[in-house]
């Protein structure tokens, strides 16, 4: 066995609220393909920004090649041949292939940026990752995969030794991601090591020498060659029975409380899509990351105007224009971004839970009902066990199960009668996500129509009484609780054959 | 909302920074500080340019900027100038039309109402004006399309004259008798028109050149109290009534001010929300259009309320007396160096110090501020909207709405605020006034903790900045500093400020992830 390229040891690292890392430990051997996977909020990010020099570690020590190191930046990450490739690609739109590579380490003639150095230099690397286009080609142009190729060619630029790759696969198509696969392989001979980070256990098992699963910020278990199964990989992952995890009780189904005829959304438009959600009825809409399902949320609350279709919300059509008239009609959405949208995160949580029902409770005049605001966040920080100082704390500085129970408080405060949540338990830690899971199946009990949109196929599967899965925009199935399983969603996910392919 | 504990330290900061200014002033200058006349000016200012910082801060709050401020001020002030321009015309005054010398006549519109033997009051410009006698009223004939009677007059005119454009030739009103003059007070013939406060009579004569008078009052009976006397009048003289036609009343001409503010604001939030526009381009493009419309509607000529002393300037000057008379003066000790002490009394030179009206009007913007800010959802709203419109939109909050609200407020705040500096100043030079009253108000704001990341600020932090503003101008007067200064000293003070305001924050935020 050769020496390990890179070694961390017993890495820790806390956010306020969360503890994101404890004490985890790994190597890499030169040319290993290693995975890591876990739930999400499982610490896998926080490892890799912390080995790509985005953010410090707390504790902990890194060595490369047996050389304590530390990186305070991504460049001096870099510099010891540590690259990452962001599931959001750090690419310049406006710029060409060549000038991208090159970003930041121009070749320079008396002052002046080399061009034509540049453009031969990229096309080597280009060759090296098996991209036929001209250097001169500007990146905007290029689809996602291809500018996913650029991303890797300029990593290569930089001698990188380890590449690390956060979910390359969740915007690319099939075709995309089998090219990918070969790079990945390609690369492997090349003597480049590379972590990779997934959630589709299929690629895993596919592409990995082995895979080490991380669970709650901790290291958890390795697996090698023939251990890495999907059953094996889930279980670690989980770490508990599932069946238990997601605790379902059947109760009574009611009216259709919202019903969606030939919708179209502007994301999609050569697509629409029709469904409807009973209520008490929990329906999952599964997908990849992509595939239309927020898109479909945000014109159903109002967001984006939809270009055709209508909806029926308890029986009459109505036309939602903006998120205000959708919370008159009873509709609540807990967005994918909790951040950007689900919170206003430099206010505290009272503000934050009182500000959908501020109109709503206000005296004559417009004054603001302060005291029902008041009983309301107590209500709901105790309903919810919201896990704060006081009503008054800055809603940033929860950890981000109680920001997300922040966001649902602000929404139980208005009763609505359909909650659509998209992607609830992101980001969130598996504590809070079974109470998350408690809470859904309560609404539901007490006949709110509940239509969420996941990515995490255990938590469709789990809690989930029907589902729809989308694909490139369109619905390509539903599939009933007895119906539900991850192969069936899968094949409806990426469109039958592709699944296939992508297994081997 | 929100970081409450943080709003209220910068208020503390900033209040400090007012009272150390304060202290100096005191230590330095306290003869020219501690006068009842600067301390009202000091309010005054204060008040005038603190009106348009709780404007901004409307705006900042909500994410958004708003260069327009200064030249809207001037448009205003310009506009009210305008509505409250007043028009002097004599009583049943007629057009002339046509003049012919061959049969002595003068040709007038047809509805003229004159009878033979009336005397009348010519006048068409400085040099061609006098009484004439109506000899004969003549028949209604057709002068190019117009219908006209034809009065032969005495004394005839001098030459041939006729109207074949629109303008009229020259003007002709009835004269009364002036039954008696006595001092400042005169009576004209019972038939006379009624005049009042203001309304104003031109006295003439055949030979005497004629003066005008403005009325005061109603004396007793028909008699009329003029506001002078004049020894060279007597009841020989003939009156021409005249009377006083503003545009606008008051009341009026400030509703349709700030209607118009209003409505200018609107179109900046809609074409801010609804078009995407960027805040700082609407208002920058509002900064010059409105600066060329104020121009042009003005022929670019410095206007004011000349007519308006009593009721505008009253509230401009007047003040509310405290009842509380001071004066800092010098006491020279025996050991010769300088000192001072604040004498209380108004034998020894103290004088009444007194609240500008302005002032209150100032606390009732501020009270209402505070409360719309802070009490109403709208409010509220506002505030959510300029820490993360997003969000805000998520939580079912008209997002655009509450935007355009925000330009709207800051727009009336600059109406009143353009009223209020226009009666202040009361002479508007359209080409300056108001200029980088935007950058003021903006500062202040600054100053007064409004970030312009939107969401954060207070109504108060705000008005503690202008105080802070002016007093800093104050300072820069009594201490005699260079005035070429003033600006460098206030950008300094307000980058002092802001610096330091950040500088907490880090400490802050250092101090509780050590904590955490």
């Amino acid at each position: 066995m050769t020496e390990n390229l890179l070694e961390v040891h017993r890495l820790s690292k806390s956010f306020p609220g969360v503890r994101a890392l404890h004490q985890v430990s790994l190597a890499l051997k030169p040319g290993e393909v290693l995975s890591v996977i876990g739930e999400n909020g499982a610490g896998k990010s926080t490892l890799m920004k912390i080995l790509a020099g985005v953010q410090p570690a707390d504790s902990g020590d890194i060595f490369m090649d047996g050389k304590k190191t530390s990186f305070e930046t991504t460049r001096a990450a870099m510099d010891h041949g540590i690259v990452l490739i962001h599931q959001e690609l750090n690419l310049c739109d406006n710029l060409n292939v060549g000038q991208n590579i090159f970003l930041g380490r121009e070749p320079r003639k008396l002052g002046i940026v080399n061009s034509r150095e540049i453009n031969r230099q990229s096309e080597e690397f280009l060759d090296r990752v098996g991209l036929s286009v001209s250097p001169k080609t500007i990146v905007g142009r290029l689809t996602i995969g291809k500018q996913q190729m650029v991303e890797i060619a300029k990593a290569l630029s930089v001698d990188a030794r380890v590449l690390i790759m956060d979910e390359p696969t969740s915007s690319l198509s099939s075709k995309e991601s089998a090219s990918l696969f070969e790079l990945i392989e390609s690369l492997r001979e090349q003597g480049v090591s590379i972590i990779y980070i997934s959630h589709r256990l299929a690629e895993v098992k596919r592409l990995s020498d082995r895979v080490v699963v991380l669970r709650d910020g901790e290291y958890c278990r390795e697996l090698i060659g023939d251990e890495i199964t999907h059953s094996n990989m889930v279980s670690s992952m989980v770490g508990r029975d599932v069946s238990q995890f997601y605790n379902r009780t059947a109760h009574p189904i009611g009216e259709t409380v919202l019903k969606v005829n030939k919708l179209t959304t502007p994301h999609w438009p050569k697509h629409s899509v029709s469904l409807e959600v009973k209520a008490g009825e929990i329906v999952g809409l599964a997908g990849l990351v992509g595939s239309g399902r927020t898109e479909l949320l945000r014109s159903i609350f109002g967001i984006d105007r939809p270009l055709s279709g209508n909806l029926e919300v308890n029986g009459k059509t109505v036309q939602i224009r903006s998120p205000r008239e959708a919370v008159e009609h009873g509709i609540a959405l807990v967005p994918e971004d909790r951040k950007q949208h689900g919170l206003i995160i430099d206010l505290s949580v009272q503000d934050n839970i009182g500000i959908a029902g501020l109109r709503k409770h206000a005296s004559r005049f417009g004054f603001v009902n302060f005291k029902k605001q008041k009983s309301d966040t107590d209500t709901m920080i105790h309903r919810l066990d919201i896990k704060t100082p006081s009503d008054r704390q800055i809603s940033k500085f929860l950890s981000g199960g109680n920001q997300q129970k922040v966001v649902l408080g602000k929404w139980l405060s208005m009763s609505p009668k359909l909650l659509l949540l998209d992607e609830p338990t992101r980001g969130v830690d598996i504590g809070a996500k079974q109470e998350i899971y408690q809470l859904i199946e309560k609404l539901a009990s007490e006949s709110m129509a509940i239509l969420f949109v996941s990515s995490e196929l255990e938590e469709v599967i789990g809690i989930s009484d029907r589902a729809y899965v989308m694909h490139e925009g369109q619905l390509t199935g539903e599939l009933d609780r007895s119906e539900l399983n991850e192969e069936s969603i899968m094949r409806l996910a990426t469109n039958t054959a592709e699944l296939e392919e992508a297994k081997i | 909302m929100g970081d409450r504990g943080t709003g209220l330290l910068k208020i503390a900061g900033i209040t400090t920074l007012l009272l150390v200014l304060w202290c100096i002033l005191i230590w330095e200058s306290p003869l020219s500080f501690l006068t009842p006349n600067n301390l009202e000016n000091l309010l005054r200012r204060t008040a005038l340019y603190g009106v348009l910082g709780i404007g901004v801060a409307f705006v900042i709050i909500s994410s958004g900027i708003d260069l327009s401020i200064g030249s809207l001020v001037c448009l205003a002030a310009c506009l009210l100038a305008l509505f409250l321009q007043v028009d002097y015309v004599p009583v049943g005054q007629v057009d002339v039309w046509q003049v012919r010398v061959e049969d002595s006549t003068i040709s007038v519109a047809a509805d003229h109402g004159f009878t033979q033997g009336d005397e009348l009051w010519y006048y068409k410009d400085r040099r061609n004006k006098g009484l004439v006698k109506v000899v004969n009223v003549g028949a209604t004939t057709q002068l190019n399309g117009r219908s006209i009677a034809t009065l032969t007059v005495d004394p005839p005119p001098k030459r041939d004259q006729d109207s074949r454009e629109t303008k009229p030739l020259g003007k002709i009103s009835s004269t009364f008798d002036v039954t008696d003059y006595q001092g400042s007070q005169t009576t004209l013939e019972s038939d006379a028109p009624d005049l009042k406060h203001n309304d104003k009579i031109l006295f003439v004569h055949a030979s005497e050149t004629p003066r005008e008078k403005t009325v005061d009052r109603k004396g007793d009976g028909n008699q009329l109290v003029l506001t002078d006397e004049d020894s060279g009048l007597n009841a020989e003289f003939r009156a021409v009534p005249i009377r006083k036609i503003p545009f606008m009343s008051i009341p009026l001409a400030i509703l349709s001010v700030f209607g118009i503010v209003l409505s200018l604001g609107i179109i900046h939030g809609i074409l801010i929300t609804r078009l995407k526009l960027q805040p700082f381009v609407v208002t920058l493009c509002g900064l010059l259009i409105y600066r060329g419309l104020s121009r042009w509607l003005t022929n670019d000529q410095t206007v004011g309320f000349i007519e308006y002393q009593e009721t505008l300037g009253e509230v401009a000057t007047g003040r509310w007396e405290t009842g509380i008379q001071f004066m800092p003066v010098k006491v020279n000790p025996v050991d010769g160096a300088d000192s001072w002490k604040i004498v209380w009394d108004s034998a020894e030179g103290a004088q009444m110090f007194g609240i500008p009206y302005s002032f209150f009007i100032f606390l009732t913007v501020i009270v209402t501020a505070i409360i719309f800010l802070n009490l109403t959802v709208w409010g509220r709203h506002l505030q959510a909207v300029g820490r993360n419109e997003e969000a805000a939109r998520y939580s079912g909050i008209s997002t655009h709405r509450i935007t355009t609200l925000a330009y709207m407020l800051c727009a009336v705040l600059t109406g009143l605020g353009g009223v209020m500096f226009a009666i202040d100043s009361n002479s508007i030079a359209p080409s300056s006034f108001g200029n980088f009253f935007e950058l003021y108000a903006i500062a202040a704001a600054v100053l007064g903790g409004c970030s312009l990341r939107g969401g954060e600020g207070s109504i108060l932090g705000v008005v503690v900045g202008t105080a802070l503003m002016q007093t800093l101008y104050n300072s820069i007067v009594l201490l005699k500093i260079p005035d070429e200064l003033e600006f460098t000293i206030i950008g300094a003070v307000i980058l002092f400020g802001v610096a330091g305001d950040e500088l907490a924050r880090m400490l802050a935020a250092k101090f509780r992830s050590k904590e955490a």
